[in-house]
């Protein structure tokens, strides 16, 4: 092993790290925010910094200049005959996106708090859907007028496109800054900084051990529960696998080769005579396998807990959650052997791999979806499945005898749990890091064998969007998961007993002979094979279209030309508009 | 035989039923029963209450959820930042009045530590030294020391001082602390804290022996 594979080994799991951690932190925030827009109430509004106007000023500049600095250096130095073409494209998309999102941003923020200056006036004249609409016109036209630059002259058009795209970010960058107002500024990144807050919280708090308890177990069993939930990522593919050359002949994967990407992939991923780096921080040959046997660790956590704390209901509170977790285990390892039979393995790569190629696993397998979600739930122990806590009858569970930071990593699992268990449904059953007609070699619709539209793309631009594809799938998915907990209501802990042993595994075990038995009366027969590979193709369209129209859907819901008027909420609020305002300035006391 | 119930408009007329609206059960359909349709529903109503508000909110119709929170006139306050205005008879943590040359007013006459139903105040009175117009005439409290943990806050102490020497207008709460001791508060204390218009004097004035406006009872000629 070379020092540039332990490298890549450790910034591969640092990005999991970092990612799975800084996601629990905007889960617990976003569980918040979300549950206040859902249910009509005040979200996390109290943490709080503030900061002279200067660093503020500073703060909102600098990403933007970065990135300009960047596209000023790509135009004048990085752009070569070979890659013209594309960095032509990308830089005129890059800028027509940044300027349509700018705009957008500037017009609500001009509707809200008023105009400053002409161009403010002009923009708040614009409704918020003429500049969307303009902003797809824009970038179509962009396709078009980048393909019709004729090829001597795409060189000059690269360095023109990436210096528009360092002006567009430069001037945002410097009006942005220009509008952060006078003196102090409050920043609280719309509640985010709550979570920050209470970690600051937290970490200084009290660390109570309870004097008969045990105090190894005690202090160990936080550790057990966040550990196994931490390391499940590891077998995870987060993106398509990287090739490097070997300029030097040598045979060895040291530092050189690290510049020298293979610029362009076949449709199969090839990687002759040069070093490959798969996104995955162990490729381990029993995968799924080591998923089950890591959450299976889980309960030891919750169950020591419970033990450990010399309580009562922390005692039942564990094991509520150590039957629950066992129970459900069962089957959600049986609602996978379907998918497996289908994959025709329980590594993890190959089954993307699968998805990619075929069609999502939610298509292919959805009754073991639907089993596998509800088991996943229950494994998690979140709403509906949360009856190992019980305000009304055992307080907080396991959990009840402890404070600040050893809380905090319960909490803290929990809400990684709820990101990797959004990490493993996104892996088995939404395609893990692929995309719907994103190949090895770039964009290809094809249905069967008629190849309908294809576009050949850098390789690198391939791995850096299925590995963005692949976070962007997560949170979604974890938005979904926390809307489940503000839809259903929780059962009595008989029901779930009773739903674990005698509906779900049952089921699972059908699903499991079904599988078996259509996959033996398919296989061979070329004729049927041929006819599912097309319709998994018409999936993966289906995917595609429902992507675009969601995101349609969204920015034409949100930027809604509407009548703005201001409605009174709460019985507070009308309160104090009638009685002039509660508050009384300058404050006494 | 069952006795006769006298008949009020909130009991039940005698052999009538009480009529209702008559609310169908739910069917055990297989829907209803398979849960997952309901779920999808229920997913349905939660997520357009999401999006309605959140696109609301964009468009400016309904307040932030975080930001608007705590714009003017909510009722909603920041509070160590920014404090609500207590009525100006709001009883705070008590101060002792200062006279003109910075000693307390204090008399150590006894009469707060008497009317304390809490029995939070502790003083041991002293003489003034020799040579001090008001030896004999009055003494001042050698240690005064209040308990604000056993201070029930019922401003009996204010009432019952002829002198006006300790008052509770500081308007400030007691401070939390992390040990008892420190909620013992002592004379150099209590005499450290100002009043609401952040004088530590009081606007009743003092006539002190020897004062052209004393009404000159002195017991220095008795003695």
């Amino acid at each position: 092993m070379t020092s540039v594979i332990a490298v890549l080994a450790i910034v591969k799991i640092l990005i999991m790290i970092g990612f799975l951690l800084s996601m629990a932190a905007v889960a617990t925030w976003g569980e918040r925010r979300q549950a206040a827009l859902v249910q009509d109430r005040v979200g996390p509004n109290r943490a709080v910094i503030y900061l002279p106007s200067l660093v503020v000023q500073g703060i909102v500049i600098t990403p933007p200049a970065l990135f300009a600095t960047i596209a000023g250096f790509t135009a004048w130095r990085y752009v070569n005959v070979v890659t013209a073409p594309e960095s032509a494209l990308t830089g005129l998309q890059l800028s027509i996106f940044v300027g349509w999102l700018s705009a957008l941003v500037l017009c609500f923020v001009v509707r809200k708090k008023g105009a400053a200056n002409g161009l403010d006036r002009l923009v708040a004249g614009w409704t918020p859907r003429s500049i969307f609409v303009t902003g797809l016109v824009l970038h179509v036209l962009g396709f078009v007028a980048v393909a019709a630059v004729p090829a001597p002259s795409l060189l000059i058009a690269a360095r023109v496109t990436n210096g528009l795209l360092a002006a567009v970010f430069a001037f945002v960058g410097v009006y942005a800054g220009s509008k952060v107002p006078e003196g102090k500024v409050g920043i609280r990144l719309a509640g985010l900084l709550h979570a920050i807050a209470d970690t600051v919280k937290m970490i200084w708090k009290e660390d109570f051990i309870p004097p008969r308890g045990d105090k190894l177990l005690h202090s160990l069993a936080p550790i057990l529960a966040v550990f196994p939930v931490l390391v499940t990522c590891a077998v995870i593919p987060f993106g398509r696998s990287l090739c490097f050359g070997d300029p030097n002949r040598n045979g060895v994967f040291d530092w050189p080769d690290l510049l020298a990407v293979a610029p362009a992939m076949g449709s199969k991923f090839q990687c002759p005579g040069g070093h490959s780096v798969h996104l995955q921080i162990a490729d381990l040959n029993v995968g799924v396998l080591y998923i089950f046997a890591m959450a299976g660790t889980g309960v030891i956590g919750a169950a020591l807990a419970g033990w450990a704390s010399d309580n009562k209901w922390s005692l039942l509170g564990g094991l509520r959650a150590a039957s629950q977790m066992v129970s459900y285990e069962v089957a959600m390892g049986l609602s996978l052997i379907g998918l497996m039979i289908i994959y025709g393995s329980v590594q993890l790569g190959p089954m993307v791999e699968w998805q990619s190629t075929h069609a999502w696993g939610i298509f292919v397998q959805p009754f073991g979806f639907v089993l596998f979600l509800t088991a996943l739930i229950a494994e998690t122990k979140r709403v509906p499945f949360d009856q190992p806590e019980g305000e009304s009858e055992i307080v907080a569970g396991y959990f009840v005898e402890y404070s600040g930071l050893k809380w905090g990593m319960f909490m803290t699992g929990e809400y990684v749990e709820l990101i990797t268990s959004s990490v493993l449904l996104v892996t088995l059953f939404f395609g893990g890091y692929s995309l719907p007609f994103l190949q090895n070699d770039g964009v290809r619709v094809a249905f069967g064998s008629s190849v309908l539209f294809a576009y050949k793309m850098n390789h690198v631009a391939v791995v850096v969007i299925s590995a963005l594809a692949f976070f962007g799938k997560v949170i979604v998915t974890g938005f979904f998961q926390i809307f489940i907990r503000w839809t259903v209501p929780r059962f009595r802990y008989d029901q779930l007993m009773k739903l674990g042993w005698t509906r779900l595994l049952p089921l699972a075990l059908g699903n499991m002979l079904v599988t078996a038995l259509v996959v033996l009366a398919v296989q061979g027969h070329a004729d049927a094979e041929n006819g599912l590979a097309f319709l998994g193709d018409v999936t993966q369209a289906l995917v595609a279209i429902g992507m675009v129209a969601a995101v349609l859907a969204i920015f034409f819901g949100l930027v809604e030309p509407a009548k703005r008027q201001r409605l009174m909420l709460s019985t507070a609020q009308k309160f104090a508009a009638v009685t002039g305002g509660v508050r009384v300035t300058p404050r006494q006391a | 035989m069952a006795a006769k119930v006298e008949t009020t408009p909130w009991t039940k007329p005698a052999g009538k039923p009480i009529a209702g609206k008559p609310v169908p059960r739910p069917g055990r359909s297989a829907g209803v029963q398979s849960y997952l349709p309901e779920i999808v529903k229920g997913l349905g109503l939660t997520m357009s209450h999401f999006f309605r508000n959140t696109k609301q909110m964009m468009l400016g119709q309904r307040p932030d959820a975080v930001l608007e929170s705590i714009a003017e006139g909510v009722t909603t306050i920041m509070y160590p930042e920014e404090k609500r205005p207590y009525p100006a008879r709001f009883r705070g943590i008590h101060r002792l009045t200062l006279r003109d040359d910075g000693s307390p007013r204090c008399v150590a006459c006894l009469c707060c530590s008497t009317a304390c139903p809490a029995q939070c105040i502790s003083i041991e009175p002293a003489e003034y030294p020799e040579g001090d117009l008001r030896r004999g005439y009055e003494r001042y409290p050698g240690t005064f020391v209040i308990d604000e943990l056993r201070c029930v806050f019922c401003g009996f102490c204010v009432e019952a001082c002829p002198c006006d020497a300790i008052r509770m207008d500081t308007g400030n709460h007691p401070v939390p602390y992390d040990s008892r001791e420190q909620f013992i508060y002592r004379k150099d204390l209590l005499m450290s804290f100002a009043g609401r218009d952040g004088s530590k004097q009081t606007e009743n004035p003092r006539h002190e022996p020897g004062d052209p406006t004393h009404p000159g009872i002195s017991r220095d000629h008795i003695h």
